[in-house]
């Protein structure tokens, strides 16, 4: 895979962008890369978020690693903050997604197979 | 903040997705066939009218409906259809939003522009890009289905007498084989100048591409001379299966989701900025409903403003419909097409032309302006595209299929910025 360094900074920015902009002020990323993988791991310190939001954003970001979508729109991730439809991209860009509330903390990990 | 809805509807398999869509070619395959022979009765036989659409050099505008007859026009669309739909099932892609208006796109441009052969190269172009870059071709062939945009490319080189016959089919092919290499890394990265506002985007690269390769035709005094071949008197048989294709797409989403008519309201919360995939927002059910209200909506527009509906505007009608699966529903759709009636108005057009009708429709490219920024940007825009689609198409020559994805791509680059000049502060709540 192109530019894979790249994609994965593309993912944190959106994330970035899209928690400082409608949830909190201190997000904490670690990225860890290795030859088979890429492991984000994100904690968005005092949500806001409601239950069902979390749910949703669950879902949303569990949809399907989609090769198609990524090859053609991932340099748009992380060029916006007007809207949230990216985060649709971002979905297409991961394998899996673990997104959990702890501690009124969310705490979401990113799993990015290496193809 | 907009997620994906929970979505309660009856689970779809690939394969069923896969019949839905290939109602399409089908009915259009067996009535080619039918009308086909019909016209084989009064002098043209459908062989002698695939032949004659292969052999076209196919730029803006050439209807197939009028260089090949109807029947030939229909089987050429289906060939193309099927065999999208097989590079789909082959490929064991999911059936997602962007595929099924790729799919439509391709279904559509088979009637002005697109033909079973000058396809080809571009697919082999991007089937070797795959190669050098050792991904899965399945990665690439979603930009190969839209970039098919630049088939006329193909068909100019080889059929248009700029060089000596034998040598200008090598040259045809390799102007494929090029095109479909470089339009992936190309279509990425173009997508920035606009943000994604212009679904059309390979509309917008090949339309930068088509600039450059014409110039550099222009540089050898070979001009591309524009053409304007099109049907002037509607079919009822064509206006008819339409619209009962487009009742089948309700259907369909009727029957997938039950509820779809009470939850419909959900599709128009989404601005239609890319990516919306409305497969994965909504489900199945109410994207097939919301395609088939888009369509019947086009034709009844067409109608209504006294046009035909010949090959360039089924284009432009099944690009709708397509679109309605990845960004497009009536609220985000009609202050564009409200802004190019009111600029056609201004300006003094023929409502009733092939031209101004498919600006019309094709002008709902930019339609996520509207659904972020309100329906007064989305009527200014759609005035924009208007001035701007009648004057750009010289410059690439028509050998971009897409023209209107073109200026949509300007539109959308020109105006956001603009916007965003005009808002104060930032949008964090």
């Amino acid at each position: 895979m192109r530019h894979e360094i790249k994609k994965i900074c593309r993912i944190v920015d959106e994330l970035t962008t899209m928690f400082l902009k409608d949830d909190t002020d201190e997000v904490d990323f670690k990225i860890i890369t290795s030859p088979e993988k890429a492991i984000i791991r994100i904690v968005d310190y005092h949500t806001n978020y409601s239950d069902q939001m979390i749910d949703q954003l669950r879902t949303t970001l569990n949809n399907q690693r989609q090769s198609e979508i990524e090859e053609y729109y991932w340099q748009l991730a992380g060029e916006n903050d007007d809207d949230d439809e990216e985060l649709t991209l971002i979905s297409a860009m991961i394998d899996t997604a673990t997104v959990e509330k702890r501690e009124g903390n969310l705490y979401i990990e990113l799993v990015r197979m290496n193809r | 903040m907009v997620f994906s809805n929970r979505i309660d509807e009856k689970d779809l398999h690939k394969e069923q997705k896969l019949l839905i869509l290939a109602a399409f070619p089908a009915l259009f395959l067996i009535f080619g066939i039918f009308y086909g022979l019909v016209e084989g009765t009064k002098g043209r036989t459908i062989l002698e009218g695939l032949s004659a659409i292969i052999l076209s050099p196919t730029t803006l505008i050439t209807d197939f409906l009028v260089i090949g007859g109807i029947g030939a026009a229909f089987i050429n669309s289906a060939l193309i259809g099927f065999y999208n739909l097989y590079l789909l099932k082959h490929f064991k892609m999911r059936i997602n939003g962007l595929l099924i208006a790729a799919f439509f796109t391709v279904l559509g441009f088979a009637f002005f522009g697109k033909n079973v052969i000058n396809i080809l190269p571009i697919y082999l172009g991007g089937y070797l890009y795959a190669r050098y870059q050792k991904i899965p071709m399945k990665n690439v062939i979603l930009v190969i289905m839209f970039s098919t945009a630049l088939a006329p490319i193909v068909s100019f080189i080889t059929f248009g007498g700029i060089f000596q016959e034998g040598f200008s089919y090598l040259m045809g092919i390799l102007a494929g084989l090029a095109i479909g290499f470089i339009i992936v890394p190309l279509s990425s990265h173009m997508i920035r100048f606009h943000d994604g506002y212009n679904l059309y985007n390979i509309g917008f690269t090949a339309g930068i591409v088509g600039t450059v390769i014409t110039s550099a035709l222009r540089s050898f005094k070979i001009d591309i001379a524009p053409v304007n071949i099109i049907s002037e008197s509607n079919n009822p048989w064509i206006i008819g299966m339409l619209a009962c294709l487009f009742i089948y797409l309700i259907g369909a989403g009727l029957r997938t989701n039950p509820t779809t008519l009470k939850d419909y309201k959900k599709i128009l919360q989404y601005r239609g900025r890319t990516i919306t995939d409305f497969t994965s927002l909504v489900g199945y059910g109410i994207t097939f409903f919301n395609m088939g209200v888009m369509g019947l909506s086009s034709l009844l527009l067409v109608l209504l403003l006294g046009g035909v509906v010949n090959g360039p505007v089924l284009a432009a009608i099944l690009t709708v419909v397509g679109f309605s699966a990845f960004g497009k529903h009536p609220k985000n759709a009609w202050p564009l097409v409200a802004g190019v009636i009111l600029a056609g108005l201004f300006f003094s057009y023929d409502f009733s032309s092939t031209t101004f009708i498919i600006s019309l429709l094709f002008s709902t490219t930019i339609a996520p302006i509207a659904g972020a920024y309100g329906p007064i940007a989305g009527v200014i825009a759609g005035m924009l595209h208007l001035t701007l689609v009648t004057n750009i198409g010289i410059i690439h020559g028509g050998i971009n299929l897409y023209n209107n994805g073109f200026a949509g791509g300007l539109v959308a680059g020109f105006m956001l910025p603009i916007i965003d000049a005009f808002k104060r502060g930032d949008s964090r709540p």
